[in-house]
């Protein structure tokens, strides 16, 4: 027996939701959903000046978020598992934990990558539902859903995506780019970049931040803040007396890459990458995240193990 | 403690970051307690001589005159600061060059007319200037920004990021990528993208970014645009800084 939803009585199920929780579709988002728990710019806590008391944002809002990519979902996955460890990250998870991630998705998916609840096109008509947790579990007891038996269920493909193919070796894209420090593939890519930063946005994975502490006009309070930083900004790696450890654009983007195929291979066995696309698909200067990442290992395997 | 002497002051220009200031409302009243205003032509009657601890100079100084105050209010303040893309940058005053200058004088006015404007220059062209806030208009959370920074013994940082972090949180669709010219990449940010949210392109009145990748964006306009409209783009508010 498999769980449906005509596709038909999404908008109605989605309509009860709203009537109860608010129902975010971030379908047309430029940032993804990791803007949800870790806001562009927040303030994180508030300390009283004159009561000498710290308190912190409560952060009561149970939210529903639609998903329309695995990538995302996958992205989620792994952004928890960053931000669980070594320390949970409190301000992240206080907004996590009182969230529902529904994955609404129109191709067919061998494994549920994440969320709490997959909706899966099945036919032109029909949804199929893969509850993931407790909490997907909760919304779906209702009218909107039923058990039928042998739905017929279309095989709809994914798009080809050879970058996906490439992470499946992560070992590999590490070697090769800590090999690729010095492959001239990075002075052409500084001709080209903007360091606008916006493929650290709109990645799903990227969660550097910078932290800025405000005393408010008014005198009676301080607040700590922090926001998204990106690693292609020239402060990223500036540190007290004026120290650069990035100082050039080349440094800079390079480190991008360091940090999601080298470090991140070491802390977490996994690249931070889940080659949904967006950098590319964002980037002003068309840089293809991809083809580099695809030219560096071309050349490592080529001449890399030798040297 | 007493509270810091603080003179506003306006050369040339249309007087609209001072209109901002009053357009904090609320927070200008709480500003208001925190400072004393000694001296602001347009705010108020009675008007005090420096010396100052801070000042903050709206508009492009274009006439000897205003050098030549600018250079007093130097030597008179503690900290000066520059308000608005006019005062930051040069501005909409500094479109035009020196020689243009000369020529649309005798061209509007005649032969007799005695010019008083010299040449329209940011204020760092004449004096050290501690701390920059652009804008046409500026943005009022940098205002506030800057005086909490001040007031709290701080020294104001500028927003080290581009016009894109806040276009993509206004969630934008990017103009270069729909083949429209833009500088936000290599702009400052802090101005909510509110032109480019608004279906303008960035002009770049917050002035250019540290280490702004100018020569990138430029092959990039190149692709959109022709050499006349990207001179364009450039001369709109950093025509004085951008050589």
């Amino acid at each position: 027996m498999d769980l449906i939803i005509e596709k038909k009585q999404i908008k109605d199920w989605l309509a009860e939701l709203k009537k109860e929780n608010v129902v975010i579709d971030s379908k047309k988002d430029a940032l993804p959903i990791k803007q949800y728990f870790f806001p562009p710019k927040q303030e994180i806590f508030i300390f009283n000046k004159e009561t000498k008391e710290l308190e912190s944002p409560d952060y009561k809002k149970e939210i529903i978020i639609i998903c329309h990519h695995l990538g995302q979902l996958e992205a989620m996955t792994q952004l928890d598992e960053i931000m669980g460890k070594p320390n949970p990250d409190f301000f992240y998870w206080q907004r996590r934990e009182k969230s529902i991630l529904i994955g609404l998705i129109d191709e067919s998916v061998e494994v549920a990558p994440g969320g709490d609840l997959v909706l899966e096109k099945i036919n032109s008509k029909q949804y199929r539902v893969l509850i993931l947790t407790e909490k997907g579990k909760k919304i779906i007891k209702n009218k909107f859903f039923k058990e039928i038996d042998k739905p017929e269920i279309k095989n709809y493909l994914s798009e080809e995506n050879p970058f996906k193919e490439m992470l499946l070796d992560s070992e590999l894209l590490a070697d090769a780019v800590k090999w690729s420090k010095n492959h001239k593939i990075w002075d052409k890519l500084a001709k080209k970049c903007l360091g606008c930063g916006i493929c650290t946005y709109v990645c799903p994975l990227c969660h550097c931040f910078s932290i800025d502490d405000r005393v408010v006009l008014d005198d009676k309070e301080c607040i700590r803040c922090r926001q998204w930083d990106a690693c292609t900004l020239p402060n990223f790696a500036k540190i007290a007396g004026g120290h650069n450890f990035h100082k050039t654009i080349k440094e800079r983007y390079y480190n991008w890459f360091y940090h999601k195929f080298v470090r991140a291979y070491k802390e977490y066995g996994k690249a931070q990458c889940v080659a949904c696309g967006n950098c590319k698909r964002n980037c002003p200067a068309g840089i293809n995240i991809g083809d580099v990442l695809k030219e560096i290992v071309e050349d490592y395997k080529k001449h890399g193990k030798s040297i | 403690m007493q509270k810091p002497k603080i003179s506003i002051y306006d050369f040339t220009d249309c007087e609209g970051c001072q209109i901002k200031l009053i357009a904090l409302k609320e927070k200008f009243l709480i500003l208001g307690k925190r400072v004393d205003i000694v001296n602001w032509r347009l705010g108020q009657e009675n008007n005090e001589s420096g010396p100052f601890d801070i000042s903050i100079i709206e508009g492009a100084p274009i006439t000897q005159y205003e050098i030549d105050l600018l250079k007093k209010l130097r030597k008179e303040s503690k900290v000066l600061i520059g308000l608005g893309s006019c005062a930051t940058l040069g501005g909409i005053p500094g479109i035009i060059d020196k020689a243009q200058r000369k020529k649309w004088y005798k061209k509007i006015y005649g032969d007799n007319y005695r010019p008083r404007g010299v040449d329209a220059l940011p204020l760092s062209a004449y004096v050290k200037v501690d701390f920059l806030i652009h804008g046409c208009p500026i943005n009022e959370n940098e205002v506030i920004q800057a005086m909490e920074d001040l007031l709290a013994g701080k020294e104001p940082k500028y927003c080290d990021y581009s016009v894109c972090f806040e276009c993509k949180q206004a969630n934008n669709p990017c103009r270069l990528l729909d083949n429209f010219p833009c500088l936000g990449p290599i702009i400052q940010g802090g101005c909510n993208a509110i032109c480019i949210s608004g279906g303008s392109p960035c002009y770049g009145c917050f002035g250019l970014r540290e280490d702004a990748e100018k020569k990138n964006l430029i092959k990039i306009l190149e692709k959109i645009t022709d050499q006349k409209e990207i001179d364009r783009y450039f001369s709109m508010f950093l025509n004085k800084v951008n050589k």
